[in-house]
Order: structure tokens, then sequence, then C-alpha cells
């Protein structure tokens, strides 16, 4: 008899199933008793359904400035980690940096990256960089230092080179916490793109200005229908974070 | 620097194989002795110990031997092995293995280490785990062995393509065996590699080793708890404690160790000789 996979099993999707139901059954009593708290579901499904053109045109912008952004961070994050690990001089250096601009309002050097970069692309693409770069050099950081010491001493009386001893085991030792990493940076940077989009003048696309210039003209089912489509980016690009992440990491699957 | 060859490895078993001599003490530069390792002196110290880790040791040790070295935790014994691995420093003394010091003799490969744990990478099959030595730093150029054989020596030849989570303990510490022997090092460090291996396994493990040692013949310094696997595996077996090596016993068992050779009254004799002597170290160390 051949066996069910885990996620078709009632027991595996029936929880988030009847929970997302009951979601659904309060968001519309709320709507129906104030439809300035929210629209209905149906007015929702409407704006998706008639016009979903929009919808994806301007998630396609957000796309555009949220992949190259977390990219952009991803490669100096790595980078830079690569540095920290070869030298505790340049980590004492770099350290307090990066926590400082962990700490720093990003959203708020938005209008300042506009008059740097002036209104093309480059603030929002510059701050889904920043904002995903902290957990990027963290998790490099981590992973390129989880390497297994005794691993590491095999190499070492080989005389293996830096560069040996990084190809062979600390890059691939790092990859399941650039993995980690990437399931919380990559829809992070759709939502910081989005956010972007809102704070940055002179924008005039993308799902985050869709969603401010709609509340603004209280158009609650359009700027809904915009964070539905914000939810369900984030959704897919996480889903393919993880099918890579399991396909890459095969030999983990089996611990 | 290329190394003098190896003793050959005895064509036909000689069971009245003559006991390892008791090294004579060592005179003149610790870099003219080629074909042995020579400790000289060697102290190492750490802040964290009471005692010196390796305090005075000297000691030679002649090519193409099994040497074992046992003591109690913390008594210095895998310091001892990272010294002549060159990954630790002596504070003092002169270390030549076959005539280099330690750091030349890993750049041109002739060093061997298998770790307590197997440390085999992960995502690599267990040949590609095999091939990993002859992968880096080659410019060495060493002598190679087919991995793959050496793998079926080991038992491991249906393995070859699995991943070493497939694998059972004893398996994976084969492997990390079949590693290190891939590259013909002329000096194989071991330490306690059967230490988290149950009793079966490590009797079986351990005569697999002896068995691909008799016919490779490197020089073995092996680190370990157990009297038992060190009289059935060495020539040699030295007991430290406190970091002070005291003198080795020769044992005169043998080769290659017959089935059963642990049921012997020689075997009893020199168990019960390396046991009281490791008692005096116990005692010493307070552990």
């Amino acid at each position: 008899m051949r066996r069910v996979p885990e996620v078709l099993r009632p027991a595996i999707w029936g929880p988030p199933v009847v929970a997302f139901g009951l979601l659904l059954v309060i968001w519309q009593v709320l709507a129906q008793h104030d439809r300035f708290l929210l629209p209905t579901v149906g007015s929702v499904w409407d704006q998706l359904t008639h016009d979903p053109t929009t919808y994806l045109y301007n998630a396609g912008v957000t796309l555009s400035e949220a992949i190259p952004g977390v990219a952009i961070s991803y490669v100096v994050a790595l980078l830079l980690a690569l540095a920290m690990t070869q030298s505790r001089l340049v980590t004492r250096a770099l350290l307090p940096l990066a926590v400082v601009l962990n700490v720093t309002p990003l959203i708020a050097i938005a209008p300042a990256l506009v008059v740097a970069f002036s209104f093309s692309r480059t603030p929002r693409i510059v701050l889904v960089a920043l904002i995903t770069f902290f957990p990027a050099l963290i998790n490099s950081l981590a992973g390129l230092r989880s390497a297994d010491p005794q691993a590491m001493e095999v190499l070492e009386t080989l005389h293996a080179s830096r560069w040996e001893t990084l190809w062979r085991l600390q890059l691939p030792s790092s990859l399941p916490y650039l993995f980690a990493a990437a399931r919380v940076v990559v829809p992070l940077s759709i939502v910081g793109a989005a956010v972007a989009e809102m704070v940055s003048p002179g924008v005039s696309n993308g799902l985050g200005w869709l969603i401010n210039s709609a509340s603004q003209n209280s158009e609650l089912d359009i700027a809904w229908a915009g964070i539905v489509t914000l939810v369900v980016f984030g959704l897919v690009t996480m889903a393919i974070v993880v099918v890579t992440e399991s396909r890459v990491l095969h030999w983990r699957g089996f611990r | 620097m290329s190394l003098p060859p190896r003793p050959p490895a005895p064509s036909t078993p000689s069971l009245a194989r003559p006991a390892v001599e008791a090294a004579p003490a060592f005179e003149g530069s610790v870099t003219d002795g080629r074909d042995r390792i020579v400790l000289s002196g060697v102290t190492k110290r750490f802040p964290t110990l009471a005692w010196p880790a390796l305090d005075h040791v000297d000691l030679v040790i002649e090519r193409g031997s099994f040497f074992t070295v046992i003591g109690p935790s913390g008594a210095g014994k895998s310091t001892l092995l990272r010294v002549l691995a060159g990954l630790v420093p002596p504070d003092a003394g002169e270390v030549s293995v076959f005539g280099e010091a330690p750091a030349e003799a890993a750049r041109a490969k002739h060093l061997g280490w298998v770790p307590q744990s197997p440390a085999l990478l992960p995502w690599r099959t267990v040949l590609e785990n095999v091939r990993l030595p002859l992968e880096v730093n080659k410019r060495a150029g060493c002598e190679e062995r087919d991995p793959e054989e050496i793998l079926a020596r080991l038992g491991l030849r249906q393995a070859s393509s699995m991943l070493p989570a497939h694998l059972s303990g004893g398996m994976r510490q084969r492997v990390a065996i079949a590693r290190a022997f891939a590259f013909a090092p002329a000096l194989l460090l071991m330490d306690e590699p059967f230490g988290a291996l149950d009793e079966m396994t490590r009797e079986h493990v351990a005569h697999l080793l002896l068995e691909l040692w008799q016919a490779e013949r490197p020089t073995v310094v092996f680190v370990t708890h157990s009297v038992t696997e060190a009289v059935v595996l060495s020539d040699r077996v030295a007991v430290i404690g406190e970091g002070k090596l005291t003198a080795p016993v020769d044992i005169s068992l043998p080769r290659p160790r017959p089935e059963g050779v642990e049921d012997t009254a020689p075997f009893h004799e020199l168990a019960g000789e390396l046991r009281s002597r490791l008692k005096r170290a116990f005692i010493a160390t307070g552990t």
C-alpha cells in the first residue's frame, strides 16, 4: 500500500485550513459591522479577479526592488563575513557598525536616499539591502564559524590553504545558516520594498504605493487587495526558498 | 623533502616477530633522525591546567611501528598528539617527525590525522570524503592510494556512494580511517578514534585497522583509554600521567595478532602491567 504523503493527511492540513476559514468568517462579520474598518472578503476578491493585471504589474515592480536588494545584501554580507572570519581586527571594526545599522530607523532615511540616488528604483533597492543586511551578515558569520573544528584540524594537518578550507569546508557548512536567514530575509525584502515605496517621495508604482494611495482615497478594497497580493508573493518567495533549501541541503534530511 | 622508503610489509605473517626494542636514548640533534620520530624535552602548559600538559617528554618512535599512549583524561595524551601534528606548538623542547619539524611534515602531507569524531563532511559521499586529502594541498605531491580499494579493504565497498548520515558510527569511523590511509601518510596520528563506539564495533574496527596497518605499515601514534585495545594493536605502549610519560612497555606478542590473542597469558601479563602503571597515573592526577 502506498504511503500517503505527510502534507496530504487531514491531521496536517486540517488545523491551518480551519484557522484560516475562521479568520475569513471573523473578517466578514467585522466588515459587515463597519465598512470603514475592513472591506468585505467578496469585494477584495472582486478587485483581485476583475483587475489582476494591476496587482501583478505592481507586484512585479516591488519584486524588481526586493530581489536585487536582497541579492546585494547577501553578497556584501557574505564577503564581509569572510573578511571577519579571517581577521579579528576586521570583526572588531565592522561588527559594531553593523549593530548601529541594525538599530538605525532605516525607513526614516528613505527620503534622504531619494536625494542621494534620484527618483529611480535605486533608493528603494538600497533601502531593501540595508534592511536585510544585518540578519544576512550575522547568519553568514555564524555559518562560516560553524564548521566542525575536528574537520578543520584534518584540513590543517593536510596543510590545506585558506581558500581550500573555505571552499571545501566553511562555505558548505555555512549553507544551512544562509538558508535559515533567507527564510526570514527574502519575505522581509518584499515588505521592505513595499514600505520603501510608501515612504519614498515621487513613487508612482509598486504595491506599497498602490496600498498607500488607495488608503488615502478610502478605497479599502483596493488597499486590501494590494496587501493580499503582498502576502501571496511573500508566501511564494518563502516556498521557493524552502524548496531550494531542501534540494541543496538534501544531505540534512537524514539527520 | 622526501622521506626514506618505509619498511616493507612482511609477505608472510611471522608468528615469531621480534619484539620491538625499547627505544635507545636519542643522542645528538633531533633533526638527524630520518627513521624515527623524536621528542626531546617537550613541555607544554595551558593556563587552565594546574600541571603541565606535557612535562619534559623524551620519546623515540621507530618508523613503521605502532605506538600507543594511554592515560587518564587530562593527562596530556591528546596534547602529545597535537604537538606531533603541529596543531599546538610546544613551549619548550624539540620535535622531529622523520627529520622534519611537524609544520614541514604537514606541508609535505606526511601526516594523517584521525580525530575523536570521524569529522566527515556530511554533504560528500563516502568516496568523496576519502578523496578529500587527495584534493587539497596538491603541490605536496603525495603517494596516492586507490580510495575505492581502501574502502573495500575496510568492508565499505557497498557504501562508497552513500552519505555519512546513512552510516552507523562504526562505518563512519572506518571512513575516517580510509581517508587517513588514502594519501599514504608516513605518520598516522589517531586521537581516541574508537572512543564513541560500542565494545563489539570497537574490536571489529580495531582489527580492520590492524590489517590495513600491517599491509601499509605507516608509523602510527595512537591514543586510547582502553588497555585491551592498546595491547592488541601496539608494538609499544607508554602511560602518561600529569604530562609525564613513563618508559614504554614492549608488547612482545606475535604479529599478525591471532584471533583470540586477548585470551592468552602473555596478553594478560602485559595488560596487567599496563593497568598497574595506569592506576599509578590515575592516583597521580587525582582522577
